[in-house]
């Protein structure tokens, strides 16, 4: 079994938000994440799975070291990253990497595609000359920009949305970090070029054996990708697993959701409706239980409503954080 | 051809440079605006130029020291003397393309040093943020409160008369905070863009990520900010020396126009007073429009409709 | 031209066309030159019935959109074509008709719904607005409680209506739009990428919400999105655009299910499905076409797998699969 690499032990973070003049939005709180755990596992692509706003990017942002938490840590290879200054910091940058959502805006304008690769190889000075120039080329050739000799001299602004998210991925990938958090890398890409990326990355992770944390909202797209994944909601996990387990075998009542909105044209006998969201949010009732007690159809008032489930196993390598995991519903396709 | 031949940077840097100067260019040159500007400051420019060739035909062209010995009294325009002379017989005209030169010198080095100053300053406070953002933004504003030509009078009261470059330097520490509160702005919204996030994740020092990413960013904007501030100081400089606090050691359009107001030819001798006065005002204006030409060249809206 | 024939006329539905679109050709003047965005399209479509378009960044299924609603930028133009709304060509239209026009018969949700509402005006107001600018002679408290009708319609609570818009989540906003486009009672409403900065839950619901609003309304609808999933949930027609064509045509299970066009089957082959065997993604090679200077044989030809020599030199025909299923492909017909 392989060891874990990356380690979050009750990780919490919140936001504070500033209010909008024209009444509305109060000054508050935004609990990004509430108290994380998880492992990710040496060589493996782990997909963390949620919607606007569930704390998936601020997940990756803590571990590529853009945001500190607030409470708990952040191990990679048993370091703990609040510790690292100086040189150790240096060292951790270069082996943890990021790619970031939208191409547009990661890529500075200024400078060509060679600069912006060659960037990282400067910084941590790994080589120079004429071996320098050698590592930019092949990288730009691995991410299938060929022949590279023709892209180098190019700026962001000459290149299409996917030829520049290769670009990113080589900027990242030019170090040869251990573990790269990819952000929803395809989210601003077409379809067609979403598959080119997804493609470059399992390559990435069979030539160098990085570790990958790959962030999305789509649970297609972490089938494809994702040896294991876990679904977040407004900072809490509420289902980790295998991909193929979490999405053909669902156990939590927000995972059956999601599954339940996805469009399904022609696949729909293959999936089962669980019909686990209630159309209107629970009225009357203050949400200080599980995060998902507000639009769930299986909640039990009592014990829902008033504690946090907690992240349970429920076999092996599998937990969810569910009072009443697979509760009812999944029966087979009824309705649709 | 070999590789260290194709991936030359710094010719290839030139070329992304010249391409984005030519497509600005063309934007900025199709605009009356800029046209108008451009051919100004040339004609100016001529002048500036122009100014060393009076005195090395005669000495008595020399705009401070040289007196047509001839003449001892302020005459209009004749052959000798394209614009006429001053109340000592001084030239007229070789006294204006002198201060063509002034005005550019004052013009240009105050705004640079109002820039460079600016821009170091919005860059920091913005990237820094935090206390030094606080501290830096309210020296700003104790700065950009008090009036200028005020403190200069003040500074020429207590001691005397004050030299051509310690005027431009008094310039350039009152008129940052403009350019410094622009700059920052423009910095803290960079700041938040991803590829400064990914240069952070990079291992990019601090120092780095200002030199290397924010300041070609904001550069263009600075630059922008400099032809503006050209126009406010050479309006400075003309009312100091106007008003008598002028470095008595140059001649300077101000300068021309204090000697005709302090030895009564005011209303006398149009020859005299209008050409400093017309200068002063086309150099301003021409100023201005280069940058309100430039303005629509940076601005935003139109790059898009580029990229679309 | 043939495409025309095989597109309209020839479903066996009594149900009158509403829109005929015939080999429209629209483009923008752009510093590099003319940009063909809408190269010689036609479809049709019938009173009640869904028209998806689906294709990705740039094939020009927006300006096929804002053609119809006669909301081009000043640098667009309609080069050729016509669009028959109610058998009056649109083209031909002044902008003072095309306003009477827009939101009374043609309503369109927007690409950037959240950005669509006055951010200073309560949303009532906004949509009242709306009816009685297109129904001058209404009483204001009349076009209220039409108001209030319609948010019953797109399940928002009466109670918000009187709230401004940020008060809203971006799934109410974006009821809050469908309700607006439905306020003057259009024939037909376009849909551009509706559903795009939602959520998964959340947009099915909209999405539901606009395949019951258009069942029970008898409205056609123009359904633009880059995700052949959506697309699929929505309509019952498809057209497949790639770089200002029309390259395929014909019903959703036609389309999806036998797609002929290797446009078509290499987009469906580069999509992650949630359900069946888990299959490797088949990215399409290549970069879409320059529209300034296209091709001039097939514009796909270039990223084809089965593209002979004779595809990048001849102009492709219009192949009919079946009456309602056409293709713009020469090497089409083995499935």
């Amino acid at each position: 079994m392989p060891e874990p690499i990356l380690k979050l032990e009750e990780v919490s973070k919140t936001y504070r938000t500033k209010g909008s003049m024209f009444g509305g939005r109060a000054a508050g709180l935004v609990k990004a994440l509430q108290c994380v755990s998880l492992e990710v596992l040496k060589g493996e692509i782990f997909g963390l799975v949620g919607e606007s706003g569930s704390g998936k990017t601020t997940a990756g942002r803590l571990i590529v070291k853009l945001e500190s938490p607030e409470s708990g840590r952040v191990l990679l290879n048993g370091e703990v990253l609040s510790t690292l200054r100086g040189r150790r910091l240096k060292a951790y940058r270069r082996r943890v990497q990021m790619i970031f959502q939208d191409p547009y805006q990661s890529l500075n304008p200024q400078l060509s595609i060679y600069e912006s690769v060659v960037e990282p190889i400067t910084i941590h000075r790994l080589a120079a000359g004429r071996e320098r120039m050698e590592r930019v080329l092949s990288m730009i050739q691995t991410v299938g920009l060929s022949p590279p000799e023709s892209f180098v001299n190019r700026y962001p602004h000459q290149l299409s949305g996917g030829q520049r998210q290769r670009v990113a991925i080589a900027r990242a990938m030019v170090l040869e970090p251990d573990f790269v958090v990819a952000d929803e890398p395809t989210s601003m890409l077409d379809a067609s070029y979403s598959a080119k990326i997804f493609n470059i990355i399992l390559e990435m992770r069979k030539r160098f054996g990085i570790t990958i944390l790959f962030i999305t909202h789509s649970l297609a797209a972490a089938r494809y990708l994702c040896d294991r994944i876990a679904v977040i909601y407004r900072g809490h996990l509420m289902e980790v697993g295998t991909a193929a387990e979490v999405i053909h075998h669902p156990l939590h009542p927000y995972t059956r959701a999601l599954i339940d909105a996805l469009p399904k044209f022609g696949l729909a006998e293959q999936i089962p409706r669980y019909n686990t969201l209630l159309e209107e949010e629970r009225a009357g009732v203050e949400a200080v239980g599980c995060p998902f007690f507000m639009r769930c159809r299986k909640a039990h008032r009592t014990q829902c409503g008033r504690e946090v489930p907690g992240l349970e196993p429920v076999g092996p390598g599998r937990f969810v954080a569910c009072f009443f995991p697979g509760n009812g519903g999944g029966a087979g396709g009824k309705g649709s | 051809m070999d590789n260290g031949e194709r991936f030359d940077t710094s010719r290839m840097k030139r070329s992304h440079w010249a391409a984005h100067f030519l497509e600005g260019w063309s934007v900025f040159i199709q605009n009356p605006l800029g046209k108008a500007g451009v051919g100004l400051l040339i004609l100016f420019g001529l002048m500036a130029a122009a100014s060393v060739i009076p005195p090395w035909i005669d000495p008595m062209y020399r705009p401070m020291t040289g007196v047509d010995p001839e003449i001892v009294r302020s005459v209009g325009p004749s052959l000798k003397h394209w614009l006429g002379t001053d109340f000592m017989g001084r030239d007229l005209f070789s006294q204006l393309l002198a201060g063509a030169r002034i005005a550019f010198m004052v013009g240009v080095s105050a705004a640079f040093m109002t820039v460079v100053l600016g821009t170091a300053i919005g860059m920091t406070a913005g990237y820094m943020g935090r206390t030094v953002d606080t501290l830096l933004m309210r020296l700003a504003d104790i700065i950009m409160v008090m009036p200028t030509l005020l403190f200069v009078l003040m500074l020429a009261a207590l001691f005397g008369q004050l030299n051509i470059w310690t005027i431009v330097l008094i310039i350039g520490l009152f008129r940052w905070p403009g350019v410094s509160r622009v700059i920052r702005s423009q910095t803290l919204s960079l700041k938040q863009r991803p590829f400064i996030e990914a240069a952070r994740v990079a291992g990019a020092s601090h120092l780095r990520i200002i030199f290397r990413h924010i300041m070609p960013n904001v550069l263009p904007l600075s630059f922008l900010y400099m032809t503006f501030r050209v126009t406010s100081a050479i309006t400075i400089e003309a009312a100091l020396a106007f008003l008598g606090f002028g470095d008595p050691g140059t001649v300077s359009w101000g300068m021309m126009l204090q000697w005709v107001w302090k030895t009564g030819h005011m209303f006398k001798a149009p020859y005299w007073l209008l050409p400093p006065g017309i200068c002063i005002s086309l150099i301003t204006l021409s100023f201005y429009m280069l940058g309100r030409a430039m303005d629509e060249v940076l601005d935003p809206r139109l790059r898009k409709e580029e990229d679309a | 031209m043939n495409a025309r024939t095989a597109g309209t006329g020839n479903r066996n539905s009594e149900a009158e066309d509403l829109l005929e679109v015939e080999d429209l050709s629209v483009g923008y003047r752009t510093k590099r030159g003319f940009m063909r965005a809408v190269d010689g399209i036609s479809f049709s479509l019938k009173k009640g019935r869904s028209l998806g378009l689906v294709g990705e960044s740039g094939c020009g299924k927006t300006t096929v959109g804002m053609t119809l609603m006669g909301l081009l930028p000043p640098n667009g133009e309609v080069r050729g074509g016509r669009i028959l709304f109610k058998g009056e060509d649109l083209v031909q239209k002044t902008e003072e008709e095309m306003q009477r026009l827009r939101w009374n018969e043609i309503a369109m949700i927007f690409q950037a719904a959240m950005n669509a509402l006055n951010p200073v005006q309560r949303v009532e107001k906004q949509i009242a607005e709306a009816i009685l600018t297109h129904a001058p002679d209404l009483p204001e408290e009349e076009a209220l409680r039409r108001v209030e009708g319609l948010f019953q319609m797109v399940n928002l609570p009466g109670e918000r209506m009187h709230d401004y818009p940020h008060q809203y989540s971006g799934g109410m906003k974006q009821r809050a739009i469908i309700a607006m486009a439905l306020a003057c009672n259009p024939d037909l409403i376009i849909a551009d990428e509706p559903t795009t900065a939602l959520d998964v839950i959340v947009q099915h619901q909209i999405l539901e919400e606009i395949k019951a609003l258009q069942d029970d309304l008898g409205i056609s609808l123009i359904f633009i999105s880059h995700d052949i999933s959506i697309v699929a949930d929505v309509s019952h027609d498809i057209g497949v655009m790639y770089a200002g064509q029309l390259v395929e045509y014909g019903s959703r299970e036609e389309v999806f299910g036998d797609p002929r066009h290797y446009y078509t089957r290499a987009l469906l082959a580069s999509y992650p499905t949630l359900a069946g065997e888990k299959r490797d993604l088949v990215p399409i090679p290549g970069e879409t076409p320059s529209l300034v200077a296209p091709p001039s044989g097939c514009r796909f030809c270039d990223r084809c797998d089965a593209a002979a020599e004779a595809c990048s030199l001849e102009r492709p025909d219009w192949l009919e699969i079946s009456p309602t299923h056409r293709v713009l492909c020469a090497r089409c017909l083995s499935s």
